[in-house]
């Protein structure tokens, strides 16, 4: 329900937000975020994963949540973003952000005219004519919203003259925009200086802000962040022993309860054609979302975990029990805390041979040192007074006690403080929603580049003007 | 003064079946007044579209006619023949477009027409303002599409949308739920938190996955006994028709099987082909078929018979339809005398009649054959012919509907079911019924996994609510709702999917945890160290009966502890934010002061939904809530605001 407040909202001439309807498309690893500017939380948030079927007619896209967790012959699950942090795949990262914007906000495409069933009457001629004009309707999907994009502080400037040129030449977007993911986090906190701390799903990155712009030279980033601790709980899983089974949903029929421990006693499906491993990596992921939610605690401090009797104190709390969609289930104790160590203590980490040790410079508390190391020294202190944390990963529990307890142990002289907003919408979505304010601000439309500015500079014009 | 009165307002419900609406409410909430089918005919003007069929009576060319509203268009554009009379048809449904599919709308200029033809046919008086329930499928964009089209077409005063999951928490009268709701050929689930929707994770229109999908499963468990689509359908809608509760026994099977056989020796027994779902095709084969597991004794007769009974329509037009019904006549005599015989047949057959529906191998329905009409107004008999053929094809005397009646055949759901008019009467006078036997297969109409399918949305849709802690409150509270869940046992089995496969039972090691040493090591799987004694199925925790009774506040449960995971306070979980959920499956209770919908079933509680949000945004609040946009709203700030004003 929409009750505007009286003290708060502003009239409707006042700002010429709502004028522009702009669409703000917020694309990250784990899920891609689109909405209406001026909207306090994406309307659409989709998976970036996608499926993909390769069958004797060609391959198939599947987009949306609906269409991914369907166990399918040859469904093969993907995702476009590479392993830097930069789209990969440019040319379905085109159809899913598509997909995300029109499927919950624009509304779909009219279906072709040949098969919605319209002319199923009539073959004569004049329907002929109906079809080409449909088909030009079609071809743009946002002719009439600009549009703002976020990128991750790192984006190559090739990549960057894509976003435009999906944006302008197959979208037809009449305005766009491209700014960062930083500096988007901060506007969402009400800021315009400050670190930010995002922790997503494939990268952490840490990005200093002065005054609504990107010190480009103080981004930092590493792999550490939530795919490394869900790997990191498929090490526990594997190094306990028994061997802990990560069974996906799709492959159990019903489970039966078991004593903690015990082998699980459920009833399985069969499929005959058995999905692809990566449709069940996917899933496997599901669960492993579940457990950091349910299990996983950061080590609080004081002191890393494995220092002194830490570990001793761990195993003295109460565990937490967890129990997999085959019913088997068992309490983990000091084991919970061990799964996201790695983002602070790089020694502390699980390896195996697949995952080597992950580098002392990767961690949170270094990247916020080298970040910091890059800003002017008398901008130091006003920076750590607005470190803002972002990032669906930063949701586990008692992440900022030790996040907090980290960077005091780095400076202790200044006066540290972090900003999280508590609700876990507006720490998810922190970029989105700084995409929202800023897209509706009425001075903001300046800053547009249009079409015919487009037109005439070329792609180029990002580098520009999208600083 | 409130701006508008209990009798000025209208509601529409818009589905991809049926269209509900209402002018006024009255003062106790009724179901809505007027139903119509979600659909429309083209008419002769390309473009347009009349709400029934139109035939042309007295048809000279044979066979043709059918085949298409072309063939009937042709003629009248050339004007040659002026002595062509036109009739609505109001009970075909041939050639018509159906606007919504799934929840979207697919045709907007169909749905623009079918929604001028739902407001003509209210007729309401100018100072009407309307509510519009909107489907989760649509976007904002097309919410924008449709103020536009109500203020500028109808000139309305006020106008409001709702979405329908939420419209469907304000009829059970809850701010959190998770709202189920099953349509023709679709489900969506909603989770709603403290009456806020979440779009995130919310399931749209999960395709593939409503009431159509049983009836195509029907169909294929009953094509080779030549079935057809829309005898499934009835078939489906009929009280004969029923999902079993998991684990439970065919009829006629006799012996106790496990679960997974059942679904397969139906299948095997009935197709003999490959299982429509891949479990199924996957398991077919390792059954044994032929008789004694599931086949009936007598099929293939009685497939012969089914084969010589369903076909009329074909037969009748193939111009048989003498032969056929002196056939007919001539089973009709047999009958009589076998029960003039008194044989035990008639004995055996009543015993099976007093079973309840689940334990009877056999049971009839009603078929209302639509095609069979059509086909016989298509073949010129003249009035008279017509009637004629009518009253002898139609076996159903009206002592035997009685009898139907008796047992709680559908009236009740042919009446909410009833075509094109919105009158709902009983059963119509120009039908023609006829009564088909089915076996065991109605019980198999789940037959590719749609029930798991909705399970697992709605697992994925409370999960991927942001907020942890409110998940445990959403799976407290389900509400399962839309015409596709009517078939009967469907809720329940829903249910049982849904605990079977994602309930959390309450771990064995941690009942209480300060009791346990904390440096519990990882039991073997032999489960040796698991301490003694044995106590049903979670022997292993070292609960202390008494104070747990203590703790949880409630009786002594000594035995029960443990073997009940549907306690309440059993779950390690709630004592933080942090926990597995669900712990517990509950749905909510519908309202009890709705005495007019209790009679026909919560099932479409979005409009009730509606009819409370109307009577609160339009009457009570005098529009301080800003629930509604009115004319001068629209004219400041045009489609867009509706943003601002939509529940």
């Amino acid at each position: 329900m929409n009750i505007p407040n009286s003290s708060t909202a502003p009239a409707a001439g006042e700002y010429a937000g709502d004028e522009v309807s702009a669409i703000v498309l917020d694309p990250g690893y784990s899920s891609t975020r689109a909405g209406f500017a001026g909207e306090d939380v994406p309307k659409s948030v989709c998976p970036s994963f996608y499926g993909q079927r390769d069958t004797d007619s060609g391959l198939h896209y599947a987009f949306g949540e609906n269409a991914i967790h369907n166990p399918q012959d040859r469904l093969d699950i993907k995702n476009y973003w590479g392993s830097d942090g930069i789209v990969e795949d440019w040319d379905v990262a085109t159809k899913l952000w598509e997909y995300a914007i029109t499927d919950r906000l624009t509304g779909a495409k009219a279906t072709d005219p040949t098969k919605n069933g319209l002319n199923d009457g009539n073959t004569n001629g004049d329907s002929m004519d109906v079809d080409i004009e449909a088909l030009e309707n079609n071809e743009k999907p946002l002719e009439e919203s600009p549009l703002l994009i976020t990128e991750p502080g790192w984006n190559s400037a090739k990549a960057r003259e894509k976003y435009i040129e999906i944006a302008m030449e197959d979208w037809g977007a009449p305005a766009f925009f491209l700014q960062k993911t930083g500096v988007l986090a901060a506007f969402a906190s009400g800021k315009a200086s400050g670190i930010i701390i995002d922790v997503g799903a494939s990268h952490t990155s840490v990005t200093p802000v002065l005054d609504g712009m990107v010190l480009r030279k103080g981004v930092q980033k590493s792999p550490l962040a939530g795919n490394f601790i869900s790997n990191q709980i498929r090490q526990i899983f594997k190094q306990s022993s028994p061997e802990i089974p990560l069974t996906p949903h799709y492959l159990v029929k019903s489970k039966t309860q078991v004593d903690a421990g015990s082998p699980a006693q459920a009833a399985y499906k069969t499929f005959a054609n058995p999905p692809t491993d990566s449709f069940r990596f996917n899933e496997e992921e599901r669960v492993l979302t579940e457990f950091k939610e349910s299990v996983v605690e950061v080590w609080p401090g004081p002191g890393r975990f494995s220092n002194g009797n830490n570990e001793e104190i761990a195993r003295n709390t109460p565990g937490r029990p967890f129990e997999m969609p085959d019913g088997w289930n068992q309490v983990f104790s000091s084991e919970r805390f061990r799964a996201a160590e790695g983002l602070f203590d790089a020694s502390a980490a699980l390896t195996s041979d697949t995952s080597p040790r992950p580098k002392d410079e990767h961690t949170i508390p270094r990247l916020v040192q080298a970040a910091v190391q890059q800003v002017d020294a008398d901008q130091r202190p006003m920076l750590l007074a607005n470190i803002v944390v972002t990032g669906g990963s930063t949701l586990l529990y008692k992440f900022n006690e030790r996040l907090n307890y980290e960077i005091n142990a780095i400076y202790p002289s200044t006066r540290n403080k972090l900003i999280a907003p508590g609700s876990v919408v507006e720490r998810k979505y922190a970029s989105w929603i700084g995409g929202s304010i800023l897209a509706s601000l009425g001075s903001f439309h300046q800053l547009w580049i249009s079409r015919k500015e487009y037109e005439e500079h070329g792609a180029g014009i990002v580098e520009k003007r999208c600083r | 003064m409130p701006p508008f009165k209990d009798d000025q307002i209208i509601i529409i419900a818009p589905g991809s079946e049926t269209t509900v609406a209402q002018l006024g409410l009255p003062e106790s909430f009724t179901p809505g007044k007027v139903r119509f089918r979600s659909r429309m005919f083209p008419a002769e003007k390309a473009g347009e579209f009349e709400p029934y069929k139109i035939r042309r009576k007295n048809e000279k060319s044979n066979g043709l006619s059918n085949d298409d509203a072309e063939e009937e268009k042709k003629p009248a554009t050339e004007g040659e023949d002026d002595e062509i009379i036109w009739e609505e048809d109001r009970i075909s449904e041939e050639g018509a477009i159906w606007p919504i599919e799934e929840g979207r709308i697919v045709d907007w200029p169909c749905f623009f027409a079918l929604i001028t033809h739902v407001y003509n046919t209210l007729n309401p008086p100018f100072h009407t303002a309307i509510l519009l329930i909107t489907q989760p499928a649509w976007t904002p964009r097309e919410h924008e599409k449709l103020t536009q089209f109500f203020f500028e077409k109808f000139k309305t005063p006020a106008f409001g949308l709702m979405d329908a999951a939420l419209a469907t928490t304000w009829a059970y009268g809850v701010h959190t739920a998770t709202v189920v709701d099953v349509g023709k050929n679709k489900t969506d689930v909603t989770a709603i938190s403290e009456f806020i929707p979440q779009t995130q994770g919310r399931v749209v229109s999960l395709p593939g996955c409503g009431g159509e999908a049983f009836t195509a499963g029907l169909l294929s468990k009953l094509k080779t006994k030549g079935f057809n689509r829309d005898m499934c359908e009835q078939l489906k809608r009929s009280q004969i028709c029923e999902i079993l509760p998991l684990g439970s026994v065919l009829p006629g099977t006799g012996v106790a099987q496990e679960k997974d056989v059942i679904t397969n020796p139906a299948s095997a027994a009935s197709t003999g082909a490959t299982g429509s779902g891949p479990a199924g095709a996957a398991t077919i084969g390792n059954i044994p078929r032929g008789p004694g597991v599931d086949t009936e004794v007598g099929e293939e007769t009685a497939a012969e018979e089914n084969e010589g009974v369903l076909d009329v329509a074909s037969i009748v037009a193939g111009g048989k339809m003498n032969e056929y019904l002196a056939k007919k006549e001539k089973e009709k005599q047999d009958k009589a005398l076998a029960k003039k015989k008194g044989a035990p047949a008639p004995d055996a057959a009543n015993r099976q009649a007093r079973l309840p529906n689940s334990r009877r191998e056999k049971a009839t329905f009603l078929y209302t054959d639509h095609a069979l009409l059509d086909t016989l107004k298509n073949m010129d008999l003249g009035t008279q012919g017509l009637a004629d053929a009518k009253s002898a094809l139609n076996e159903v005397t009206g002592k035997q509907a009685q009898d139907h009646a008796e047992n709680g055949d559908p009236t009740s759901a042919t009446e909410a079911n009833g075509t094109g008019e919105g009158s709902s009467g009983g059963p119509k006078t120009g039908s023609i019924k006829r009564e088909i036997e089915v076996g065991t297969e109605r019980f198999l109409s789940d037959s590719d996994g749609t029930l798991e399918k909705i399970a697992a949305a709605v697992h994925r849709s409370i999960s991927s609510v942001d907020e942890v802690q409110k998940r445990s409150d959403l799976w407290d509270s389900l509400i399962i709702c839309g015409n596709g869940s009517r078939l009967k046992g469907f809720k329940d089995a829903l249910l049982q999917t849904l605990s079977s496969k994602y309930l959390i039972s309450p771990s064995s090691a941690t009942m209480f945890t300060s009791e346990i040493p904390s440096n519990i090591s990882t039991p073997a799987g032999t489960g040796a160290n698991t301490p003694q004694p044995q106590l049903g199925p979670h022997g292993g925790s070292q609960v202390n009966p008494l104070l747990f009774a203590a703790t949880a506040g409630q009786n002594l449960h000594l035995t029960s502890h443990g073997g009940n995971p549907l306690m309440a306070g059993m779950s390690q979980n709630t004592h933080s934010s942090h926990g597995q959920t669900p712990t517990n499956i509950k749905v909510v209770k519908p309202p009890e002061y709705f005495p007019e919908w209790k009679e026909v079933g919560f099932d479409e509680a979005a409009f009730l939904g509606a009819q409370v949000a109307a009577k609160v945004i339009f009457v009570v609040d005098q529009g301080q809530s800003k629930g509604y946009m009115t004319r001068p709203d629209y004219n400041d700030q045009g489609p867009q605001g509706i943003h601002d004003y939509s529940l």
